[in-house]
C-alpha cells in the first residue's frame, strides 16, 4: 500500500543517498521486534539495564505533565513507565501511563525521523530536497530574516503556535520581542479561548488565572457538567479521569453533554448527545429555564451581578422550544438538565475545548456556562468552582524564561491607542487589538493562526513574508487545507523543523531536523504536592539521530547568527538553563546527575488549605464593576477582533456556517451533520499516526455512524464511504457507533503520517484525502467575532467507495 | 491451600484508553500488527439515545482448573503451585492449538515460537506476585491484580463475580 496519486517524500527519499544514510544512522529497520528487557530489580541492578527519567512528550513536544523512566537496555531504549516518585496522575506511587506514553519509544527510532537540513530544490510542493548544511540553512533563514526586516519591516515574519509548546511560548516569543515582531500566530484552537472568556465573564487577575468554573474540590461536589471537556482523551494520565470515577464512587452525579458518549461519558447519569457546534443554543436555552423558573441565587445576583435585569430580558427568547431543533435535544430534556443545575448544589462545570474553540459562537457558550455557575451561586463555595484547595508553596523555586516583553517595540500607532506594545502591527489579531494586553495575553500579542496564513493570500492589511513552523502542520492544525496550500505556495519563505517530515515540509524552503525530548537533555519540569516537591530535567535517552538538533538551540543559533547573541545567552543553553535555575537550591550539573530526577520532601507538616470563600471582592476586582458580567461591559459594544463590526453585551447564538436548523435549503443535500474530536487519545492532534502500537488499534481514518443511518445508505461497518460537503470531501472507513445520533458524524483529524511497520499509507489532505478540515468552512467573517473560534462541524452527504484505501 | 494469583477488572472504572494493551505489548516485546495478549472490549447494549456502553480489558485467566494444560500433548502448558500462573514452556510447544479449543475464553494465540498468552510478566523480570505492567499502567486503577482472596475482600459489596461460573474456574474477577 502506497500512498497514491502524488509523490511521497519518501518515495523521493528512496531516489537519494539520504534513505540509505538514514537507516545506517538510525540502525532500525522497521521491523525489528522489541527486545524485551529484564526490566525487573534484578536487570536493574545487574547493570544490565539502565533507567533514566524523561519527561513524555506524547501529549505534545517540550511537555512536562508526566515524568516517565526509561528503560535502557544495550544502548537501546525498550520500555517505559510512569515514574513513580514524580507525583504523576493518582500522586506518589502511580506507575500509569496512558497508551501513548506507553508507546513512547517509536517516536525516538520512527523511520520517518528527518534526519538532515534540507533545501528545496524544485517547485513548491513538488518535493524536491537536497540535504545541505545546519551553517547553510542557518546562514540562509538569518539573512532572509534581516533582508525583510529591513524591507518589509519585522512584523512580516510569523511563528506557527500550534497547542501550547513550551519552546514557542518562551524562547519563540523571546525571539519575536527580540526582532520585532508581535506576530504569534496561535492556533485560536485552544484552552486560552476558554480563558478569554472566562476572564470577561466571572473575572480573574489575568489570564492564566481566569476564575474556572470546574470544581477545585470534587470530593464536595454533588453534581458535575461536563461540557464538551473530553480528558479521557486529552488528559487521560492528569488526574481528571482518575478523579472522577473516585467521586462518582461516592455519589457525584454527573451530566455530561457532548455528541459521541465517549468513555467517560458511558459513566454519566445524564448525557445529552448535542449536535455538534449548537452548543451555544443549548447554554442559552438552560439560562433561559434557570432564570425564567426563579432557580438562581438571588443574594449573589443582587450583590455581584451587572446587568443581570438586562439578560433576564434577552434570554427570555431563548427557549428550550426554540433551542431544541437546533441541538436535536429533546425539549423536556433541556427542561430537565437545566432545572438540575438550577436545583443541586454545589455544582460545578468542565467547559472543554469542544465549547470553547471548536465553534464559531465559541465566546458566548464559554460566557453562559460562566453565567449559569454563577447565577446559580455556585461559585467560591466548597465544591463549586473557582474554589480549589490551595496546595502549600513548591520548595524548588525556579524561573520561567524570560521573554523580555519589553524589547517588543511600541509604535506610534501602539501609542497613540494606548495599545501594548506590537498590537498595531498585529496581522490578523485572534483577540481585538484593543483587549489584548500582558493580563489578557497568555505571553503577548497574538494572531490567529489561520488568519496570519490567510494575509499571504488577501495582503490584508500585508501579507506575511516568512513563516516558521515548528512542531505544527499547517495543513492539520487549523482549517481548509486547500486554501493553507494556496497560502504556502505564495509565501516567500517557509522554514519548518520537526521530527518527522509533516505534508507541509514539500512547501518549505528549508526543513531542519529536530530531536525529540529523549535526545536533548535542555528542559526542565516540577510537579509540587502536598508530600513535597518533584524537579527533573529530561535525560538524554540516545544521542540525537542523524543531525537532528534540539529545537531550543534552533533559537540561540538563529539569535547569534543575527546579532541578537547578546539576549542569548551568547548562543549558550545551559547558561540560559542555569539562569532558570539560579536561586533554586539546585544545579545544572546536580540535576543532570539525577538520573531519575529529585524530590524534596516536605517537611514543615504544611497541608493543603482551603481557600478563602466567596471572597468576590477580590474574584470579580479585574471586572468592569467588580461584578460578574451578565451584561457584558467589558467587550460588549466594542470593535470586535477584525474591526467589522462590534461585539454584542448579550449572548448571540450565530450557529455554525452550515447546520441543519441554520441552512436548511444545504441541510436538503447535504443532510448529516459531521464534527471531529479535538484531542484524541491514540495521537496528539495529528501527530503518531505513525506510532505501530497506536496504529494497529485504528489502522485507518474512521467515521463513526449511527448503524441505523449507515443502513440506509447501505453502509456496511468497515466499508470506505466518501464524505462530501460544500467545501470538499475526503474518504474514510466508516465504523459503527450506537452511540451517535442518526443525523451526526464524528471522526478524527489528521491521517497524513504514513505506518512503515505495518505497511500502512498517510492520506493527503486536497480532496479525496481523509484529512477532515477540508470540509469546514473558513470564512473569516464567520469566525467568532472575539476571539477567533472556527467552526469545526458542517453538513455532508455519505455514500459507499467502492475503491478506499 | 496454595496462592492464586489473578486480576480484578472494574468495569465501572475502565474508559477504554488501551493503556494496558500497549503496556503489556511494549513489556513483552510483541511486535505490533501481531498478537494481544490483554484486549479490551467493549459492550454497548441499547438504541439511541438510551445506550450504555461497558468496556472490560481481558487476558489469560489464570484458571484454577486449567483446560488448556489438560489437553496440551506436549506437556507445554504448566500451572504454577507456588502462585497459580498458568505458563507455557515455548520449547515444549509443538503448536497444535488443541489449547486454543480448549480454552473456553479463546485466550491461546499463536507466533513463529508456539503458543502465547499472559504469564503476568514473570517472564519480562517482574516478581511473581508483583503488579504485572497492564495493571501498574492503567490511568484509571480499573484493573488490579493480587491474591484471589485479597480481590474477593476488595470487591466486597460490589456487584462483583468471578468470571463466567466455568467450570476452569477462572482467576478473574469483574464488577
Amino acid at each position: 500500500m502506497t500512498q497514491e496519486g502524488k509523490l511521497t517524500r519518501r518515495a523521493f527519499l528512496q531516489g537519494t543517498a539520504a534513505l540509505g544514510a538514514m537507516a545506517a544512522l538510525t540502525g532500525c529497520a522497521s521491523q525489528e521486534t522489541l527486545k524485551p528487557s529484564p526490566a525487573g530489580e534484578a536487570g536493574v541492578a545487574s547493570g544490565e539495564v539502565e533507567v533514566r527519567h524523561a519527561w513524555c512528550q506524547m501529549c505534545g513536544p517540550a511537555r512536562t505533565h508526566c515524568s516517565t523512566l526509561c528503560y535502557i537496555k544495550d544502548g537501546r531504549w525498550t520500555n517505559v513507565e510512569g515514574n513513580p516518585e514524580a507525583g504523576n496522575n493518582w500522586g506518589r506511587g502511580s506507575r500509569s501511563l496512558c497508551a501513548k506514553g506507553n508507546a513512547a519509544m517509536a517516536v525516538l527510532y520512527a523511520p520517518g525521523r528527518i534526519l538532515y537540513p534540507m533545501k528545496r530544490t524544485g517547485e513548491k510542493g513538488e518535493g524536491k530536497f537536497e540535504r545541505c548544511t545546519w551553517d547553510e540553512a542557518m546562514d540562509a533563514i538569518a539573512a532572509k530574516l534581516l533582508e525583510q526586516k529591513e524591507q518589509y519591516g519585522a512584523k512580516s515574519y510569523g511563528v506557527l503556535s500550534p497547542q501550547f509548546y513550551a519552546v514557542l511560548g518562551t524562547m519563540g516569543r523571546r525571539f519575536l520581542n527580540v526582532h520585532g515582531s508581535p506576530n504569534y500566530m496561535h492556533s485560536a484552537i485552544c484552552n486560552s479561548q476558554r480563558m478569554f472568556s472566562r476572564l470577561v465573564t466571572i473575572g480573574g487577575p489575568k489570564h492564566a488565572q481566569a476564575t474556572d468554573t470546574a470544581p477545585g474540590q470534587l470530593g464536595k461536589t454533588k453534581l458535575l457538567v461536563v461540557w464538551g471537556y473530553n480528558s479521557e482523551n486529552s488528559a487521560v494520565n492528569q488526574g481528571n479521569p482518575y478523579a472522577r470515577l473516585n467521586a462518582i464512587e461516592k455519589g457525584l452525579k454527573v451530566i455530561d453533554i457532548r455528541p459521541m458518549q465517549d468513555g467517560l461519558a458511558a459513566k454519566a447519569d445524564i448525557w445529552v448527545p448535542v449536535r455538534p457546534g449548537t452548543d451555544g443554543a443549548l447554554a442559552m436555552a438552560f439560562l433561559n429555564v434557570i432564570i425564567g423558573e426563579d432557580l438562581y441565587d438571588h443574594d449573589f445576583v443582587e450583590n455581584w451581578c451587572s446587568g443581570f435585569d438586562q439578560l433576564a430580558e434577552h434570554i427570555k427568547q431563548y427557549t428550550p422550544e426554540w433551542a431544541s431543533p437546533i441541538t436535536g435535544i429533546p425539549v423536556e430534556q433541556i427542561y430537565e438538565v437545566a432545572r438540575t443545575m438550577g436545583t443541586v448544589k454545589p455544582m460545578g462545570i468542565n467547559i472543554g475545548n469542544g465549547i470553547g474553540d471548536q465553534q464559531n459562537d465559541g465566546h458566548w457558550t464559554v460566557a453562559c456556562a460562566c453565567l449559569i455557575e454563577a447565577i446559580t451561586g455556585n461559585l467560591g463555595i466548597a465544591g463549586g468552582g473557582g474554589a480549589a484547595m490551595v496546595s502549600p508553596p513548591s520548595l524548588i523555586k525556579t524561573k520561567g524564561v524570560d521573554e523580555l516583553t519589553e524589547k517588543l517595540p511600541m509604535s506610534k500607532e501602539d501609542e497613540e491607542k494606548g495599545y501594548m506594545a506590537g498590537v498595531s502591527d498585529l496581522v490578523g489579531p485572534e483577540t481585538p487589538r484593543w483587549f489584548q494586553t500582558m493580563d489578557t495575553q497568555e505571553s503577548g500579542p497574538t494572531t490567529a493562526y489561520y488568519k496570519g496564513i490567510m494575509s499571504i493570500l488577501t495582503e490584508e492589511p500585508y501579507p506575511l513574508r516568512c513563516i516558521f513552523g515548528q512542531s505544527s502542520n499547517p495543513l492539520s492544525a487549523t482549517r481548509q487545507p486547500k486554501k493553507v496550500e494556496e497560502a504556502l505556495k505564495k509565501l516567500d519563505f517557509y522554514v519548518v523543523m520537526d521530527t518527522q517530515w509533516n505534508s507541509s515540509c514539500d512547501f518549505a524552503d528549508y526543513v531542519l531536523p529536530a530531536c525529540t525530548n529523549y535526545e536533548t537533555d535542555q528542559q526542565f519540569g516540577t510537579k509540587n504536592s502536598t508530600d513535597g516537591t518533584f524537579i527533573a530535567i529530561n535525560q538524554k535517552i540516545a544521542e540525537p539521530m542523524g543531525e537532528s538538533r534540539s529545537d531550543w538551540e534552533y533559537y540561540l543559533d538563529l539569535a547569534v547568527r543575527m546579532g541578537y547573541g547578546e539576549d542569548f545567552w551568547n548562543g549558550d543553553m545551559d547558561a540560559c538553563l542555569r539562569e532558570q535555575l539560579d536561586g533554586s537550591g539546585i544545579d545544572l550539573e546536580e540535576l543532570r546527575a539525577a538520573n531519575k530526577g529529585i524530590f524534596v520532601e516536605r517537611t514543615d507538616g504544611a497541608k493543603a488549605t482551603e481557600p478563602k470563600y466567596q471572597d468576590y471582592e477580590k474574584m470579580f476586582a479585574s471586572l468592569p464593576n467588580g461584578k460578574v458580567q451578565c451584561y457584558n461591559e467589558w467587550i460588549g459594544n466594542k470593535p470586535n477582533c477584525d474591526d467589522t463590526g462590534m461585539i454584542s453585551p448579550l449572548p448571540v447564538y450565530n450557529g455554525p456556517a452550515e447546520s441543519i436548523a441554520g441552512t436548511p435549503d444545504i441541510a436538503q443535500e447535504y443532510p448529516l451533520v459531521i464534527s471531529d474530536v479535538h484531542a484524541y487519545r491514540l495521537c496528539n492532534h495529528s501527530y503518531y499516526v505513525d506510532v505501530p502500537y497506536l496504529r494497529e488499534l485504528q489502522p485507518y481514518p474512521w467515521v463513526k455512524i449511527n448503524p441505523a443511518t449507515a443502513k440506509q445508505y447501505d453502509i456496511a461497518d468497515g466499508d470506505w464511504v466518501k464524505i462530501e460537503s460544500k467545501h470538499g470531501w475526503v474518504k474514510m472507513v466508516a465504523r459503527y457507533l450506537e452511540s451517535i445520533a442518526p443525523d451526526v458524524l464524528m471522526s478524527r483529524r489528521g491521517w497524513w503520517q504514513p505506518c512503515e511497520e505495518l505497511d500502512l499509507p498517510g492520506y493527503e489532505h486536497l480532496d479525496g484525502g481523509s484529512e477532515i478540515n477540508v470540509l469546514y468552512d473558513a470564512e473569516p467573517e464567520n469566525f467568532d467575532p472575539f476571539n477567533s473560534a472556527m467552526s469545526k462541524q458542517t453538513l455532508v452527504k455519505i455514500s459507499k467507495l467502492e475503491e478506499g484505501n | 491451600m496454595a496462592k492464586q494469583y489473578g486480576f480484578y477488572m472494574d468495569t465501572e472504572r475502565c474508559i477504554k484508553c488501551w493503556a494496558c494493551e500497549v503496556a503489556c505489548k511494549q513489556w513483552n516485546g510483541i511486535e505490533a500488527g501481531t498478537i494481544a495478549r490483554r484486549k479490551v472490549h467493549e459492550v454497548e447494549s441499547g438504541t439511541f439515545p438510551n445506550v450504555t456502553r461497558k468496556f472490560v480489558s481481558m487476558s489469560c485467566m489464570h484458571c484454577g482448573d486449567p483446560a488448556c494444560a489438560k489437553v496440551c500433548p506436549a506437556g507445554a502448558i504448566s500451572k504454577r503451585g507456588e502462585d497459580g500462573i498458568v505458563v507455557v514452556d515455548k520449547e515444549k510447544c509443538i503448536g497444535c492449538r488443541y489449547c486454543f479449543f480448549a480454552c473456553p475464553f479463546g485466550v491461546p494465540q499463536y507466533t513463529e515460537t508456539g503458543m502465547d498468552k499472559c504469564d503476568c510478566c514473570i517472564g519480562n523480570g517482574v516478581t511473581p506476585g508483583d503488579m504485572p505492567h497492564c495493571v501498574a499502567t492503567c490511568p484509571t486503577q480499573a484493573l488490579q491484580y493480587g491474591e484471589m482472596g485479597e480481590l474477593a475482600d476488595k470487591v466486597a459489596g460490589k456487584k462483583a463475580r468471578q468470571m463466567a461460573d466455568s467450570a476452569t474456574k477462572p482467576s478473574v474477577v469483574v464488577s
